[in-house]
């Protein structure tokens, strides 16, 4: 039963996925389109078939499918022999053996290339086929059933357009504007930015072709300008985020494929092999692997099943949570001074650039009286606090604190620890009191546990803490560049920030009472009174759940969804799949909770533009952010007590002795706990 | 310079001790709080008292911000005993504090200053019962210290014909020595238990807290993590036996300020636990060991820590002399009976400027005609003359509420305020304070 309903999803995705599209809905409209050339379409399905039928007879596991591309493939052989020979026996049973070549081909290219982040793309399609053709020259009993490549209906018009649509078609072997019509169409509907990029890619390409071969015409009815459409699109959307910068590289692909379009087409045509998807391959697998060795910051690490949701994610993420780079909590608690920040003046150089060192500044200065005794500064034997959780790795405490005035220049780092993070970088922390370590090498420690003393050995000209952040656990190591997660300064919380030489800035310590009513287990039901203008007018319920990639969420009786994420230092919610509720209301009122408590501190946090947008101004704003990010900026800001949320557009507010929220109010509407 | 006697001195090869550097051989303070002790001096004469307002605040905030941002709800109880000027206490609750008070006299002071009965912690091992009584009727926190009180309160609670709120107090082994065991219940013998079960078994009391207080001066911050996980652990047990609901702990005080412990060689801000430290280990047992859905409140007794750096004391050079062994011996115009704590703490000296002349070991006594009047023995000074001022810190704990009526007139006091004004809070006593009730 379930085995059925799976070969039935296994059968619909590879058709979206051919054209980079996640969704079920376009894979049976696709694969309906496909029936304008009913041998191409019967193909297909019997390649998908036998591939599904083989894998479950190897003991293939199921979750393996759902990346698609072990089936895709088979699927494009099938439907390019499909294409070639109307249904036969002996076409299905060439159908049958090279779909399951091209399965495991598939999977053995992907175990290869997935080492260097690399996708196999379409290219066991590419290797298989060029076999198959080559191999047809023989079978002459296949000859007979030689179809003339038609499809059952066709228009004509005079436009360039026509070209780009049958581009379009020839993809699924149905060289045919209405299908490409049809195609553009479910296209459209998904996503624009993917249909903009393949008429860009058409275009571009058929420009540089007729250039370099001097007609226009010629370049037009090209039968492989279907690879300008598709490397666009992967280089401009797909793997590479749909930005301005990767409009250019898709254009140099774009470029690149059409050179090599021509190229294989002379090697090829000796042999009458069509070339197909080969120089897509060859461009967009070079490109990928350049890119992501450089770890290039505007490629795609988490591809949504659009390029719209791609980027949408993509800017939350860095809006919201910074980039990709290392973040540290602060390692002490209270006030204190930057005193040298990367880069800085005195000793923060070269390798070592990525360094703060901070003070305790009172009424202007670091010391009380004349500043001549080590116990004059307010630093000396302040608490260090680690600004991570990790194992101790190193550390030492045996060297004296200099007297003011002498600095020991031959153990510069003086009494250190390095800490190994629970995301593998290290922090070294120096300058520690003599025999102040509270913890020894090998423990675990935890955010915020008091390691040790701020004190004055090593190269230190007074108290100080040094920070940095290392990819090596050694000392010496080379210092690696990191933000600081949160900290405040007044009344304001900064996320993800560095602060500036001479900014006096508070920590944050992570509050467990607040942490512990944020921490939600599956099934854990809240169940609210509902009242609009203060009369009660039903109840609303949401429920915890966890979805096959183990991300949590809360789901409501409408089966809407709100993603959230309990961090270390903060609760967030991170993504919606609904139709308006009170649960997407609830990601506006509060997108995230710092585990602090503290008196009405003010932070800014951004929204998800269709969260508070329809969908069309959502459309448009997706498109314009392209250009510039900043569109899609949604800033507002939060007050947060420890116990409410408020902000213009409404307030949510903890429970205090259990989990969960015990009141959400915005406009006239108020949800109270039961 | 003027002429100095010649002294023989020990060569000191340790000029450079670890936390002192060789350059600095005076100690000089010119200001306090960014006022000129001098003009100080001038102004309100001495022995003079001096408290700044600002690093009060400063103590006060950074210890109660180290136990708020870790934990959800925390008070401070101003421990009047350790300093109940008005204006100090004034200080304290504006800050948020309530009263922990131990007697019926500070009591009565909390409620002159305003504060209502249920923001006063009422402890001690003697509360007068009539007393009692009323502290109970205008709803203070009773914290009962030994099973007499039980006794007394069912009497009160009948006389009100009401059930009296309490807490109890719970003495227990915390690993540091001395162990403070002459106050409330035990809890490692069962004693604490057992008090509250026969306050059950009376059935006219009930209990809504907890109350220890391990030690003073502690400087092991783990004794407060085994001190709350016992406190936590008798909570859950008279939950469940008893059905109370504990609403508050409370860890009474102890923590140390940066002030040298007589017979410690190391300095203050070596050994001394950080606000951080305090409140890292009492937080976390809080965490680990609850087992109910509601998490108490917690009750701070903070003295010594909050008030004891904001204090200072000048005192002026009334004459010097020369000692048969060869050391120099100061008189100042304030010795033990302002100087309580001399006996346990090595203070900090300041002088008022630099002084020519090389260091020798020098003695400084008070005006009392006694030989026990020695607030410091052995001490590096250069020579001082008739005048010179010192500045005696750190002294805001304990000092005044305990200074003696004894042989001169209590002092004056000064609080410098946070815009830096500095104004007389008590005037010096004069014959009329200390013949008022004579008769």
């Amino acid at each position: 039963m379930s085995s059925y309903k799976e070969l039935v999803d296994n059968i619909i995705k590879p058709y979206s996925a051919i054209l980079f599209l996640d969704n079920k809905i376009a894979g049976v409209l696709i694969i309906l389109v496909t029936f304008f050339n009913s041998s191409v379409a019967i193909s297909g399905v019997v390649a998908i078939v036998a591939t599904f039928v083989f894998a479950k007879a190897i003991g293939f596991k199921g979750e393996y499918f759902s990346e698609g591309f072990y089936i895709y493939n088979s699927l494009l052989v099938g439907m390019g022999i499909g294409f070639l020979f109307t249904p036969s026996l002996t076409s299905m049973v060439l159908i049958v053996i090279s779909a399951i070549f091209t399965f495991a081909l598939s999977f053995m290219l992907n175990r290869l290339f997935s080492n260097y982040k690399i996708p196999i793309l379409s290219l066991p399609f590419s290797m298989v086929t060029m076999f198959i053709y080559l191999a047809s020259l023989k079978y002459s009993s296949l000859y007979s059933s030689l179809i003339n490549n038609t499809t059952l209906y066709d228009i004509h018009f005079n436009s360039s357009l026509y070209y780009f649509f049958k581009s379009l078609g020839t993809i699924f072997f149905l060289p045919n504007a209405i299908v490409g019509i049809l195609l553009f169409l479910i296209v459209i509907y998904f996503s624009r930015i993917l249909a903009i990029m393949m008429l860009i890619g058409f275009y571009f390409g058929v420009l540089i072709h007729s250039f370099l071969v001097g007609s226009f015409i010629q370049a037009l009815t090209n039968p492989y300008t279907f690879n300008y459409i598709i490397v666009a699109t992967a280089l401009c959307g797909i793997f590479l985020l749909p930005t301005l910068r990767n409009l250019f590289i898709a254009l140099v692909g774009v470029a690149i494929s059409v050179v090599l379009v021509d190229a294989i087409s002379i090697l090829f045509n000796y042999y009458s092999i069509p070339v197909f998807t080969l120089p897509f391959n060859i461009t967009v697998i070079t490109f990928i692997f350049l890119l992501s060795m450089l770890y290039y910051k505007e490629f795609n690490y988490n591809i949504k099943s659009t390029p719209e949701e791609s980027l949408s994610s993509y800017l939350s993420s860095i809006f919201r949570f910074g980039t990709n780079m290392i973040k540290i909590s602060l390692p002490f608690s209270g006030e204190w001074s930057v005193y040298q920040a990367f880069d800085g003046e005195w000793t923060h150089k070269g390798k070592y650039k990525y360094a703060y060192d901070f003070i305790k500044i009172k009424n202007g200065k670091s010391y009380k009286n004349d500043g001549l005794m080590l116990s004059d500064y307010y630093a000396f034997g302040e608490s260090i606090l680690s600004p991570v959780s990790g194992y101790v790795v190193d550390a030492r405490d045996d060297l004296v604190d200099n007297i003011i005035g002498e600095v020991d220049r031959v153990n510069n780092w003086g009494n250190y620890i390095i800490i190994k993070s629970d995301f593998g970088f290290f922090v070294e922390i120096s300058h520690i009191m003599q025999n102040s370590l509270m913890v020894k090498i090998g423990d675990y420690i935890k955010l915020n546990q008091v390691i040790a003393k701020c004190g004055n050995s090593g190269y230190s000209p007074e108290p100080h803490i040094h920070i940095q952040v290392q990819e090596l656990g050694v000392i010496n190591a080379f210092t690696k560049e990191f933000l600081f997660s949160e900290y405040y300064i007044e009344d304001r919380l900064f996320f993800n920030s560095l602060p500036q030489t001479g900014e006096v800035i508070k920590s944050i310590i992570i509050n467990k009472s607040i942490y512990s009513r944020l921490i939600f287990i599956l099934d854990d039901e809240f169940i609210f009174d509902l009242y609009k203008d203060d009369k009660i007018s039903g109840e609303y319920s949401f429920c915890v759940k966890m979805d096959s990639k183990g991300e949590f969420y809360f789901e409501d009786m409408e089966k809407n969804r709100l993603y959230f994420y309990t961090d270390i230092t903060m609760f967030y919610f991170y993504n919606y799949i609904g139709e308006d509720s009170y649960l997407k209301k609830l990601f506006v009122l509060m997108p995230r909770l710092p585990f602090m408590y503290n008196k009405n501190i003010k932070f800014i946090d951004f929204i998800p533009v269709d969260l508070v947008n329809n969908k069309i101004k959502t459309m448009v704003i997706e498109l314009l952010s392209i250009v510039n990010k900043n569109y899609y900026k949604v800033d507002k800001e939060f007050i947060f007590d420890g116990n409410k949320i408020v902000s213009k557009e409404g307030s949510v507010e903890l429970s205090r002795d259990k989990k969960g929220f015990d009141k959400i109010e915005y406009q006239n509407i108020k949800l109270i706990r039961r | 310079m003027k002429y100095e006697k010649p002294t023989i001195n020990k060569v000191d090869f340790a000029m450079s001790s670890k936390y002192g550097s060789p350059v600095k051989t005076q100690k000089i303070r010119t200001k306090i709080d960014g006022i000129s002790v001098n003009e100080l001096t001038k102004k309100f004469g001495t022995p003079l008292f001096i408290f700044s307002e600002r690093e009060i605040e400063d103590k006060y905030n950074t210890l109660y911000e180290a136990f708020s941002s870790r934990y959800p709800d925390v008070e401070f109880g101003w421990s009047y005993k350790t300093n109940y000027l008005n204006e100090i206490c004034k200080i304290f609750h504006k800050l948020g504090s309530c009263a922990e008070v131990v007697s019926e006299f500070e009591y009565q002071k909390a409620r002159a200053l305003g504060i209502e009965g249920k923001d006063i912690i009422f402890n001690g091992p003697y509360k007068p019962k009539e007393d009692l009584k009323i502290a109970v009727k205008e709803g203070a926190k009773i914290h009962i210290d030994h099973l007499f009180e039980i006794n007394d309160l069912e009497e009160i609670a009948d006389e009100l014909d009401m059930k009296i709120p309490v807490a109890i107090r719970v003495n227990m082994d915390t690993g540091v020595y001395p162990q403070w065991s002459r106050f409330g219940f035990n809890y490692d013998n069962g004693e604490a238990y057992e008090a509250v079960q026969r306050i059950n078994e009376g059935g006219k009391l009930y209990l809504t807290g907890l109350h220890t207080h391990i030690g003073t001066f502690m400087l092991d911050a783990n004794a407060y993590a085994i001190a709350t996980t016992k406190l936590m652990k008798l909570k859950e047990q008279v939950e469940s036996a008893f059905g109370y609901e504990i609403e508050y702990i409370d860890l009474g005080g102890g923590f140390a300020s940066k002030s040298n412990l007589k017979g410690i060689y190391q300095s203050a801000e070596v050994i001394v636990p950080t606000a951080d430290d305090y409140a890292e280990a009492i937080t976390n047992a809080i965490y680990d060991n609850n087992k109910s859905d509601k998490l108490p409140k917690l009750y701070l007794e903070t003295g010594r820590h909050l008030i004891d750096e904001a204090g200072y004391l000048l005192t002026t050079v009334w004459g010097y002399k020369r000692f048969p062994d060869g050391k120099k011996g100061y008189i100042l115009d304030a010795g033990v009976n302002v100087l309580y704590t001399s006996t346990w703490y090595n203070f900090n000296i300041e002088l008022d400027k630099r002084y020519e002349g090389e260091n020798e070991p020098s003695m400084l006594n008070g005006p009392l005609c006694m030989n026990i009047d020695i607030i410091e023995e052995n001490l590096m000074l250069p020579p001082l003359d008739r005048g010179s001022v010192l500045t005696i810190s750190p002294v805001g704990a304990y000092n005044y509420t305990q200074a003696m009526q004894f042989i001169r007139y209590k002092p004056a006091v000064v609080l410098i305020d946070k815009s830096g004004n500095p104004r007389v809070i008590k005037e010096v006593d004069d014959l009329e304070t200390v013949n008022y009730k004579e008769r």
